[in-house]
């Protein structure tokens, strides 16, 4: 039993890794553009599709799907930005969780329409490590240190870049970055592809470790978000570690009872957190 | 230089300032003052391409700026320097200073820049790895002027810079500012403090109310009876 | 008015069509369920959980049908009281710690979805997310069970005509005047000694009920009742769908919302076949989005704007 929950909570440690990128592109998206991004984890759905649909149905090579999904993520996060986001910046902020909601809809019923409902996988198997008494997925491994390189790139290009300082600067003050030269419109532009690139990423992690269906973005959705409010909203800081805290939870969660209490333990913590400390762990800020 | 002309301008329906002309010529200083709630921040909003005019016309070098965005009045070489400062918090001394600098021609020039304000300032230069937020008053309005040279722009707008400072510190804010006017920079400061503000001014105009309603030369604006009373405490 | 209650009295008489009454059963019902979302949307509490109302009034009712032989006309108040207690117990939390806007909404989306797997997970008892179907009687007046859909047709149009007479009670009540203060701003509100929890919290009870109720219409009408189409994220975005599409802010709005999406996912139904129900639903999240970029007061908002000329609530 201890050696189960050890396991788990490695593995857990491992898929936290994913969920910090995950939780990253959406505090990116609520610092700088102060939206909720609702349909996020449908964004990775159908990045994951898109891979399936590229290496399984067009045969063309995984590592090549992967990219062309991640550049695609990419511009499907600047057409919703332009279609969606740019039109609703002054409404109330409630049209705009409405309009996502729309997004969550037609994502869900494209993948319906064109993939139908079964469970779609990609053909790839890693090895599972053998540590003692430890079994780990080297996709998960894999998935963790790739997480954790790009979440590196990531920090360096925010702290080191023009752009980066951009970015930075519009979540803290757009008004005043705009006389500094900034436009922000570009800078929403720019994060709506980076977060959506991101989901690409993501997706490309999750091909060796599960399967895709039409409602595989709803728990990864509601996953992020419990993190991102843990953690404190827009703080990228408190969403890495959130991510860690959360994906140990559920799967010892999921070990000790079934996948669902776990998902709802998830859930309760969540409502938990809004009511009794809805800055996070590490409050609300922007790193 | 600058010039607006018969700006009608305001927050949507809400006019705030009803003709307003001014202008400032290359390497002037020129101050407006007037009493709170005037419209002096609608002003200089208007002109740093925050606010869109109802009627009127801005224009800079010749071009008119009245319907661009801020970002591009910022290129052109218009720095805004807001109330407060406004710095962006959550940066260190050094990231606020370089995102001023954003704007590419002046990108070139930023290292050689950030060592003249370290020098101008050494207060800054010891803190340059603070966050912002953390700095005192004085500091971070030094800060924000610092921030606006670095766009190597060619007219420097400042809202109020007195706000909130210690009157030490106020004079200092204003030796300062008067040093970058004899730099050669164009100014545009408005203030409430007017006595102190006009001692930089080589021409001024008063603001009430949304209105200009007396403009001239330093001296001649020291010496209006009304002036005097009302705004110097003479 | 009197023409439109007339109409809608003799209205299936005059059709003989089984099809056509079925549908008009569903839109009754579904506007019924929307009206009840409607009493919190208006006063800008929105809530994208409704779906954990909907299960909780209807598979409590139908549980406790199968395995208690109690009547649904009974188990219709146990669930809606179910249902208000724990939507008292889950607004209070919220509106005294100040989750409010969008933070509700996502508390209330977290919570839907929560039902729904607590449906999933008691498995054994309800079916999972196979569901399962209500014991059939046949014809069971006291039962709720009627062979004949004249009478789902005229006990659905009776509720309706009931949430509609519930907004317009709450419209006059001081209710009304403490929520348009609350919506407005809400901290302004508090200053003046509107007591704020309390008002909120009642029209949450409210509207928790009614729309238990609602899920127990619809399982009694069905007979069979589903985690997904009774609970969950997708329900609970369809609601206020319907009523924000004809405008949440008045009395007929989700009404006419209802009537609008019914029919069109019946046509798209029709003339595409149940394999295009996904291409009806992307049409509806695309609608959902038009609308709340270019109407945001809705259809029937909109047009009654433009007629009187005056502002709508809010």
């Amino acid at each position: 039993m201890v050696e189960q929950v050890l396991n788990a909570a490695v593995n857990g440690l491992l898929l936290g890794g994913v969920l910090a990128l995950l939780a990253f592109g959406l505090n990116l998206i609520f610092g700088v553009v102060k939206i909720i991004h609702m349909a996020y984890g449908q964004f990775v759905m159908l990045g994951f599709y898109l891979i399936y649909a590229l290496t399984v149905q067009l045969h063309v090579p995984l590592l090549i799907s992967c990219i062309i999904a991640v550049a695609a993520m990419g511009a499907l996060g600047v057409v919703t930005q332009y279609l969606l986001i740019d039109p609703l910046l002054n409404a109330p902020r409630l049209n705009q969780l409405l309009a996502l909601a729309g997004l969550i809809i037609i994502f869900e019923n494209l993948a319906m329409v064109i993939w139908g409902a079964d469970y779609r996988g990609i053909p790839i198997h890693f090895p599972i490590l053998n540590f003692g008494s430890l079994y780990l997925r080297s996709s998960c491994l894999f998935a963790f240190f790739g997480a954790l390189a790009t979440l590196a790139l990531l920090y360096v290009f925010l702290h080191k870049t023009y752009l980066g300082l951009a970015i930075r600067a519009v979540a803290q003050d757009a008004e005043v970055a705009q006389t500094m030269g900034i436009n922000s419109r570009t800078i929403y532009f720019v994060t709506m592809g980076a977060g959506g690139a991101l989901t690409g990423i993501v997706a490309a992690f999750f091909t060796p470790i599960y399967t895709v269906h039409p409602h595989f973005g709803s728990s990864f959705t509601i996953m992020a978000f419990i993190i991102v409010v843990l953690g404190g909203m827009g703080n990228l800081l408190g969403g890495f570690i959130s991510a860690f805290i959360i994906g140990i939870v559920t799967s010892i969660s999921a070990v000790l009872t079934t996948t669902e209490i776990a998902d709802i333990i998830a859930l309760l913590i969540f409502v938990l957190v809004m009511l009794v400390r809805p800055q996070g762990i590490l409050g609300t800020r922007v790193a | 230089m600058l010039r607006v002309r018969d700006l009608v301008g305001g927050y949507g329906d809400f006019i705030v300032l009803h003709n307003i002309t001014i202008e400032v010529n290359p390497g002037q200083t020129v101050i407006v003052v007037g009493p709170n709630g005037a419209g002096k921040t609608t002003l200089l909003k208007h002109i740093a391409g925050l606010l869109k005019p109802k009627k009127g016309i801005i224009e800079f070098n010749g071009q008119r700026i009245d319907s661009c965005s801020p970002y591009k009045i910022s290129e052109l070489g218009i720095a805004f320097v807001p109330e407060g400062g406004r710095l962006f918090p959550y940066l260190s001394v050094y990231e606020n200073l370089k995102v001023g600098s954003y704007p590419k021609h002046a990108r070139r020039t930023f290292s050689e820049a950030v060592e003249e304000v370290f020098e101008l300032f050494p207060v800054l230069k010891d803190r340059r790895n603070q966050l912002a937020g953390s700095l005192s008053g004085g500091e971070r309005q030094m800060l924000a002027i610092a921030r606006s040279l670095m766009a190597q722009p060619k007219l420097i707008m400042l809202d109020e810079p007195s706000l909130g400072l210690a009157p030490k510190i106020v004079a200092r804010v204003f030796e300062f500012i008067k040093e970058i006017g004899t730099k050669g920079y164009s100014i545009l400061m408005v203030e409430q403090n007017a006595k102190k503000a006009l001692q930089l001014a080589e021409y001024a105009y008063l603001l009430e109310s949304g209105e200009i309603t007396f403009e001239g030369v330093r001296d001649e604006f020291l010496q209006n009876p009304y002036i005097k009373k009302a705004y110097l405490g003479i | 008015m009197l023409v439109v209650f007339v109409l809608l009295a003799i209205l299936p008489l005059l059709t003989r069509s089984d099809y056509v009454t079925h549908i008009l059963i569903l839109i009754l019902i579904w506007s019924f369920i929307s009206t009840a979302w409607a009493y919190m949307g208006r006063f800008g509490i929105v809530s994208l959980g409704h779906g954990a109302f909907l299960g909780i009034g209807a598979y409590v009712s139908s549980l406790l049908f199968n395995y208690y032989g109690i009547s649904p006309w009974l188990g219709m108040i146990i669930g809606g009281i179910a249902a208000a207690l724990f939507a008292g117990i889950l607004g209070y939390a919220c509106f005294r710690f100040g989750v409010i806007g969008d933070y509700f909404a996502l508390v209330t989306l977290a919570v839907g979805e929560m039902v729904a797997l607590l449906i999933i997970a008691f498995r054994e008892v309800t079916g999972g997310s196979l569901g399962f179907t209500i014991r059939n009687l046949n014809n069971a007046p006291l039962y709720f069970q009627f062979t004949n859909k004249i009478w789902f047709y005229y006990i659905s149009l009776i509720f309706l005509l009931i949430a509609l007479y519930v907004w317009k009670a709450i419209d006059r009540s001081r209710m009304q005047k403490a929520l348009r203060a609350i919506g407005e701003d809400e901290i302004a509100a508090s200053c003046l000694g509107v007591r704020i929890v309390y008002y909120k919290l009642m029209v949450t009870v409210i509207s928790a009920f009614m729309t238990a109720v609602g899920g127990v219409l619809y399982a009694q009408y069905v007979t069979y009742l589903n985690p997904h189409t009774l609970s969950g994220v997708g329900i609970s975005l369809a609601i206020p769908f319907k009523a924000i599409l004809g405008g949440m802010f008045d009395l007929w709005g989700p009404t006419i919302g209802t009537a609008l999406i019914v029919s069109l996912e019946e046509y798209i139904r029709i003339a595409y076949g149940t394999k295009y129900i996904g291409i009806s639903e992307m049409a509806y999240g695309l609608a959902l989005i038009v609308l709340i970029i270019f109407l945001p007061k809705g259809l029937y908002g909109t047009i009654r704007e433009k007629v009187e000329g005056r502002r709508a609530y809010l």
